[in-house]
């Protein structure tokens, strides 16, 4: 199964340590598991998808594209974000 | 666009439509939640259930429709998120369907406001190489949230017909009917990981897709921000319960039900009954058959028309609301750790909320659940501790009348053990949980049709189930009193029924009602409780054994059918021991303690 490589640093962000409100273009799905790779690009998680994060608490909800997502922190490590400015 | 220029630009053979030997296979695959079972139902004239949440369809429907002058079969399947890859069981189902050479044409229905995703699947389904059609439902909600799609350019990319829809009310349905008889191979650029279908995914949707200010300020967002942040969420929930207790609880199972119960049958019906049986049938045994303590019309009939149906026509009402509303996978977010001690993880929240509707269904429903391992400790769960909807409005029935610490104590402890129950299975048992990663539907206000048809076609079904059966068990249980039989199983049961569990001798029947089928069960209690008989500690241990104990005949068929014979009995061996023993800790304490509710 295909698994992009990690690209942190100054180009992305793991969703998991976003705050809410925070958006941005998902630059990455990367993980070692196949399972969540395809489940997460099946949702519309992928490459140049726009994302806002909407509560960090008790679970993670974030929007993609249009999709309202709830994922474990787990998985939300594996989604590297580019993140615009914070508003509000 | 006309066909014509699609076929010659695609380049593909003759088009799918003409004399055959059997009716054109047209299967409707798409994504969860993106309207499959709606456009099914405006095809075929079907009902499907119809809901607002991902995985309400999780088996496969067919429908005859008329497209031109040719008889086709329609197939509703399952919602797919991809086809390829590590699959849930409703979702391989879907792959069956679309792989088969019985089908012939496959109709994508998409979400509009998702073109992306929905072209991933695209690309999927292009792999298989059939002649497809892509139907962008809910253009409607698309337009509101300032989503424009370029149709044409869409599909002069795919080379496949699309069709703009909001097929709830039947917009575009003469354009899918016409563009059938279009449909072409797609074409996709071959990609062989999902990242390079992704990229291409992205590519065309930035080139056909406008969209403008986002407005997210609309009451359906407020909604649904309130309902998924803990500090609006919990009191909404809190809320939402207190209002299906007072409609079904209170509304249901005490107004409806005396009613019902004491003016319809027990001054009309069951008067009249006798009168007739006591002019016209001379033989006292017969008499008895219908009109006695174990009558067909007086006991059966009673049970089944004047305690039970009340009670699950207000459930299916306001559970039909929650469902359409799309509020329900919401509970998810709040339940995902709870969930994780028992080795499931938030979605099992769907499968859990739907057996408090029917069990048998909800057991059918944990096929989507990612692993064997979930799949099994939900099943086992829901036979456990979910008590059903006609369950739940007896004790809430009884109990309400008693106190609400008599509630809280029965949910209390049924909690405890599904948790204690929940978490001993995911330690016992092989196999992994699956990560919690769920789609949240939008929050709609329901369409009062569709609320109306569901809720109708629920109470019918339930009385096409429950009615014969009740009347069955009414029957078996004369004919069991009649040889002696009844005092013999409740001399048997004495030393658990009424040394155990503390409870008078003649519940001892009403377990066997119970039995058969979990309402009757609670029936026989509701009526016992009424006519004084029981305390209110000997209530709340009855009733705890009572939701705690096997499933009724029907779920216990479908575990079978899902998970096997072997399963089955070794969950009702499982269960069987943890209801008495359960109910008899629970009298001992309460006992002990001197409670009194």
């Amino acid at each position: 199964m295909s698994s992009i490589t990690l690209v942190f640093g100054s180009n992305g962000t793991a969703l998991s340590t976003l705050r809410a409100g925070s958006r941005g273009v998902v630059v990455d799905v990367c993980c070692s598991e196949a399972a969540r790779f395809s489940r997460l690009v099946g949702l519309g998680v992928t490459p140049g998808a726009r994302i806002t994060v909407l509560q960090t608490f008790p679970g993670i909800v974030f929007l993609c594209d249009q999709t309202e997502l709830a994922v474990e922190r787990g998985v939300a490590d594996s989604i590297v974000v580019r993140t615009e400015e914070i508003r509000r | 666009m006309s066909c014509h220029v699609l076929h010659e630009r695609a380049g593909s053979v003759a088009p799918p439509l003409r004399l055959r030997a059997r009716p054109l296979r047209v299967a409707l695959v798409g994504q969860p939640n993106v309207g499959k079972s709606v456009v099914f139902g405006r095809l075929t004239g079907r009902y499907v259930t119809v809901s607002n949440y991902p995985g309400t369809t999780v088996a496969v429907t067919t429908g005859r429709a008329l497209v031109g002058a040719e008889v086709c079969d329609v197939i509703d399947t399952p919602g797919v998120t991809a086809l390829d890859g590590l699959v849930s069981e409703d979702e391989r189902i879907t792959r069956d369907v679309v792989d088969s050479d019985q089908t012939d044409l496959v109709v994508q229905v998409a979400d509009a406001r998702n073109l992306r995703r929905a072209l991933l699947l695209t690309a999927q389904l292009a792999d298989v190489g059939k002649p497809m059609v892509l139907a962008l439902n809910m253009v409607d909600e698309a337009f509101a949230r300032g989503i424009a799609i370029d149709v044409p350019a869409l599909a002069e990319a795919l080379r496949i017909p699309v069709v703009e829809m909001v097929a709830v009310e039947g917009r575009g349905l003469p354009e899918l009917r016409d563009a059938l008889a279009c449909a072409a191979r797609p074409h996709v650029p071959a990609h062989p990981h999902a990242s390079g279908r992704a990229v291409w995914a992205h590519q065309l949707t930035e080139r056909v897709r406008r969209v403008s200010t986002l407005s997210l300020a609309s009451v359906q967002e407020t909604l649904a921000r309130a309902t998924r942040r803990p500090v609006t969420g919990l009191p909404i929930l809190a809320a939402v319960l207190y209002a299906l207790y007072l409609f079904v609880g209170v509304f249901g199972a005490q107004t409806l039900v005396k009613l019902l119960e004491d003016g319809v049958f027990g001054r009309g019906i069951n008067p009249a009954a006798t009168w007739l049986a006591d002019r016209f049938i001379p033989i006292p045994l017969a008499r008895d058959f219908f009109v006695g303590q174990y009558g067909l019309i007086t006991m059966g009939l009673t049970y089944a028309i004047a305690i039970v149906l009340p009670v699950v026509a207000t459930f299916f009402l306001m559970f039909g609301f929650l469902e359409d509303s799309g509020y329900i996978p919401r509970l998810a977010i709040f339940c995902d750790r709870l969930f994780r001690v028992m080795g499931l993880n938030g979605k099992a929240v769907l499968p859990m909320v739907l057996g408090l509707g029917c069990d048998t269904m909800a057991t059918m429903t944990t096929r989507i659940l990612g692993t064997p391992k979930e799949r099994l400790i939900a099943i086992l769960l829901l036979a456990l501790g979910i008590p059903c909807s006609a369950q739940l409005a007896t004790i809430m029935g009884i109990l309400g009348g008693i106190s609400f610490t008599a509630l809280a104590t029965l949910f209390g402890v049924v909690l405890g053990q599904m948790v204690l129950v929940g978490w001993l299975a995911a330690r016992l048992l092989t196999g992994d949980r699956s990560e919690f990663v769920l789609e949240l539907p939008p929050i709609r206000w329901p369409r009062l049709g569709n609320l109306l048809t569901k809720t109708r076609l629920r109470v019918w079904w339930y009385l096409g189930e429950a009615v014969p059966l009740f009347l069955a068990g009414t029957a078996l249980l004369f004919a069991l009193d009649r040889i002696g039989a009844l005092t013999i199983i409740a001399a048997a049961g004495r030393p658990i029924v009424t040394g155990l569990l503390g409870l008078p001798p003649a519940t001892a029947q009403i377990f066997v009602m119970g039995f058969l089928r979990r309402d009757y069960g609670a029936a026989g209690l509701f009526q016992l409780a009424h006519s004084g008989e029981l305390t209110g500690v000997q209530a709340v241990v009855a009733l705890t054994v009572m939701t705690l104990f096997v499933p009724c005949v029907a779920n216990f068929l479908m575990m079978v059918r899902e998970r096997g014979i072997r399963t089955g009995l070794a969950i009702v061996g499982v269960i069987t021991p943890i209801a008495v023993f359960t109910g008899a800790g629970l009298n001992y304490v309460l006992d002990h303690l001197g409670v009194r509710f």
